[in-house]
């Protein structure tokens, strides 16, 4: 039984994980071409990403956990959609929409700490909802297809976004447009002095905890699951699937826009231009490399945040490796998930051949 | 003496599923015979078949024609060896004309540009040759499946296969069809073509074959000449057991309608009328059987019934109440249960556990769940209920269902939908594509839900369904109800005739054959 369960999780993750390996086997190719030595660019990637000599400031693993925070959260958000057999890549603009309402609510009111950290996580999380109802909506009354809507609704938040940076939330007339710095009764504390670590990642873990039981323990997410798995099955059952999916994109739009309140009120304080983009992008990749678990895109995403850290902080600094090519890395990782049948076909061959050889063993033994 | 064909010691395992799916099977075929091969589902007769066309690489085992060894990695090695195959899902171009399909590939062509004069006249002297009337130039989108299915046969002859594999010809065709398709395989027979007819339908054997192979789990049991066999012989060596064939039950006793469809219409997805103006009633305790040919409205009837399709017109009543605007989960909540034609793709979900495909239906019922969270111990506990009083064979709770056989599979639903003592049943195709043993428990169920008290609306294009279950027999023919039937009376050309689209007259105590 437990046997059979450990099999599965092994079973649904081989494909990731060889995915991973390919992608580290090119990395090394382009090691390579960029003249650096491979062991110990490893090497340095390894201990600029995952290690950690003292617990605090300077230490790569916290800041990967700090730089995953967000990318887990958008993981969830894509996990939720996708489990509920919405498509949808709307990440991204429901990530700026929640990151736009806490930067502007963070200076604009005043409420005491604690309080003020709850109201704007709630408002930030109910404009990703809003910005997740849209499409969700136009696919059950008028079946847009989910995949185009959210992609153009994240050039029109790109835009929203843009224009309010620039002008009502513009604090100076910098070159570079931000918004005011937010009052210290609306920052998400830290744990660690000059890190920016903190109860950020708290509330992300705390979220994959729960989608995982709202998913699998509740009747909403069994209807969502159903829903999404086999539409017809839940059509003939009585589920109400339509009910589901909206339900999964304002749920989905919900985790985006909080990962924008835990963003501006625990790292930046505040947004910029060039803010933090990418992060629906990754939690995406998250969410397909994690096998559409909650737990899975939490390992993928803390993965991403590690292989973008160390290929910036060691690979850079020590090798002068450019660093974009942490995102070419994970870029191919991507590409060979995508490239799931090849490594379906090699499973089985690799396994035959055990089998057979396994078969040819014993016959030697019986003669 | 030298066989047409034979097949020797053929084996073949399947490491994903873990299944022998042929041990060391010897096959062979006579020229100018029609060799039957049976078996249930699973047995390994379609595995057999496709080692034999090229498609499946055996682990062991050889092949010969006429005596000759011949390798046969590809599709292309065995049309060359005159092995030819007509699928049981046609493979014909619907948009092409008769001629078109028949030369597909083989086009007679002068520098790159063929003919369609040439093409129809090779068609025509072919169709001649071969006693088959086609027109070359009718298109198959308006052929009907039995003319479409002597195109395929006729495609095969063209590339001069004189080994024809037949895999489950009669499936969709009427009964009328049935008996043509038999002349055509028999005259073929004596012009010195060996038939290899696969079938599980034993009538069918009895009537066409010459000879009978027969195989079980993989394995091959026996081969019989016709005349030294009869149906319950070939039955307990298809299962390995005595098997009941005709269903034991009582004159139904109809009390009142739980069920009536009044004056209703329904279209199709492409917005085509598929059921006009269908009336009919199900009384407890009896069962109603739809007979048809596939295609003509059931799949639509049965959807609007469930609830699963809105109704364009008429009024559904269940016990006395109009539900005909109602969701499928209300209908559910008021006692209809539901055993869909398409058990993997609309009865079950595959992708997930036993436990929550059991409770699809009732998730939503205090017993199962509250506030918002499901009682996990509570619908373990009605998983293994299941499993244990209709004896779903290795599912176990907690577990996925993708790797279990078609009849585990069909018990999953049939076990869902009658427990609860649902009123009225709704069972279209309930034993489609099950072996002989899982049919018998089908049956047997819906015989005693009725004996319960509960009205059933059997949907079927098993012919010996209809008959062997229903009370009342009720004919689709385009959407429309063709006549009605007693069950205890009538024969099987009579409902033959009404499937064709042809008239019964009533009481006259002979039938008039006017088809259309």
């Amino acid at each position: 039984m437990k046997n059979k369960k450990l099999r599965r999780i092994f079973d649904a993750f081989l494909v990731p994980v060889l995915a991973i390996i390919s992608g580290l086997i090119v990395m090394a190719v382009m090691i390579r071409i960029s003249g650096a030595p491979i062991i110990e660019s490893y090497q340095v990637l390894l201990e600029k990403s995952f290690g950690c000599e003292k617990i605090g400031f300077n230490c790569p693993l916290i800041s990967t956990l700090e730089r995953a925070t967000p990318i887990i959260l958008t993981g969830l958000s894509a996990t939720v959609a996708f489990q509920s057999g919405m498509f949808s890549i709307g990440q991204e603009g429901q990530f700026l929409m929640g990151s736009v309402m806490a930067a502007w609510l963070g200076y604009a009111i005043q409420l005491p700490f604690g309080l003020h950290q709850l109201v704007i996580i709630a408002a930030s999380m109910a404009a990703g909802a809003a910005y997740g109802y849209i499409p969700g909506l136009l696919k059950v009354k008028l079946k847009v297809n989910e995949l185009l809507s959210t992609i153009m609704l994240n050039l029109v938040a790109i835009q929203i976004f843009i224009y309010l940076l620039e002008y009502p939330l513009r604090a100076d007339r910098t070159e570079v447009a931000h918004s005011h710095i937010i009052e210290p009764t609306a920052i998400l504390p830290t744990f660690f002095r000059g890190a920016k670590f903190g109860w950020g990642f708290v509330i992300a873990i705390l979220a994959v905890i729960g989608v995982y039981l709202y998913l699998w323990k509740t009747k909403s997410g069994y209807e969502m699951r159903m829903a999404g798995q086999a539409s017809r099955f839940a059509l003939f059952g009585g589920i109400p699937s339509d009910k589901a999916a909206i339900r999964a994109m304002i749920i989905s739009g919900a985790l985006s826009g909080l990962a924008g309140a835990v963003e501006v009120l625990g790292v930046h304080r505040r947004i910029m231009g060039g803010f933090a983009t990418g992060i629906g992008f990754d939690g995406l990749t998250a969410a397909i490399l994690g096998q559409r678990n909650p737990f899975g895109a939490l390992i993928v995403a803390i993965l991403f945040a590690g292989i973008k850290l160390g290929s910036q902080l060691g690979l850079q600094l020590k090798f002068g490796i450019p660093r974009e090519l942490g995102g070419t890395i994970t870029g191919f990782i991507v590409f060979f998930v995508a490239a799931r049948k090849f490594y379906e076909n090699n499973i089985e061959r690799v396994r035959e051949w055990f089998d057979k050889r396994r078969a040819a063993k014993l016959e030697e033994e019986v003669n | 003496m030298t066989h047409a064909l034979e097949m020797k010691g053929i084996s073949k395992y399947f490491r994903s599923t873990d299944v022998q799916a042929n041990q060391d099977v010897d096959l062979n075929v006579n020229e100018g015979e029609v060799l039957a091969l049976v078996g249930e589902n699973g047995a390994g007769k379609t595995t057999l078949m496709n080692v034999l066309f090229g498609l499946i690489e055996p682990d062991e085992g050889e092949i010969f024609i006429d005596g000759k060894k011949v390798e046969i990695n590809h599709p292309h090695d065995a049309l060359a060896n005159g092995i030819g195959m007509v699928h049981q899902h046609f493979k014909l171009v619907p948009s092409f004309t008769v001629a078109e399909n028949i030369m597909l590939g083989i086009e007679p062509n002068k520098a790159g540009f063929t003919s369609h004069k040439e093409e129809n006249a090779i068609v025509e002297e072919l169709a001649n040759k071969f006693n088959l009337p086609v027109d070359p130039t009718a298109r198959i989108r308006d052929l009907p499946v039995g003319m479409q299915q002597r195109i395929e046969i006729l495609k095969v002859l063209q590339r001069e296969a004189k080994i024809l594999i037949l895999d489950e010809p009669t499936a969709v065709l009427t009964p009328q069809e049935v008996k043509e398709l038999f002349v055509v395989v028999k005259d073929l027979a004596s012009k010195g073509y060996s038939i290899v007819f696969i079938t599980h339908k034993l009538i069918e054997v009895m009537n066409v074959a010459d000879r009978v192979s027969v195989m079980r789990a993989g394995k091959m049991i026996g081969t019989k000449k016709i005349s030294e066999t009869d149906i319950p012989d070939l039955a307990s060596m298809m299962v390995g057991r005595e098997v009941i064939l005709r269903v034991d039950k009582d004159k139904s006793k109809p009390g009142k309608p739980v069920f009536e469809a009044k004056d209703i219409s329904v279209s199709d997805v492409n917005g085509l009328a598929a059921v006009s103006h269908v009336s009919f009633n199900v009384h407890a305790g009896e069962i109603v059987g739809i007979a048809g040919v596939s295609g003509n409205g059931q799949t639509e009837l049965v959807e609007a019934v469930s609830g699963m399709k809105s109704l364009d017109g008429g009024k559904i009543l269940l016990n006395g109440k109009d539900i005909s605007k109602t969701s499928v989960r209300s209908r559910r909540d008021e006692g209809v249960a539901h055993i869909p034609e398409d058990r993997m793709g609309v009865g079950l979900n595959l992708e997930t556990i036993l436990d929550e495909n059991l409770i699809v239906s009732r998730y939503n019922q205090s017993a199962f769940s509250r506030f918002n969270f499901m009682l996990s111990k509570e619908i373990r506990k009605f998983t293994n209920s299941i499993i244990k009083s209709f004896s779903i064979a290795s599912a176990e709770a907690g577990e996925g269902i993708s790797k279990l056989s078609g009849g585990n599979l069909q018990k999953i639903v049939v076990g869902r939908e009658l427990s609860g003592d649902p009123s009225f049943i709704i069972a279209n195709q309930p034993t489609r594509g099950l072996d002989v043993g899982s049919i018998e428990f089908v049956h047997k169920t819906l015989i005693e839900a009725r004996d319960k008290g509960a009205g059933v609306l059997l949907v079927s294009v098993e012919l010996d369904e209809i008959m062997s279950l229903a009370d009342r027999i009720l004919v689709l023919y385009r959407g429309e109800i063709q006549g009605e039937l007693d069950a205890y009376s009538t024969t099987d050309e009579e409902v033959g005739i009404l499937m064709a689209g042809g008239k019964v007259k009533e009481k006259s105590g002979k039938q008039e054959e006017s088809v259309k």
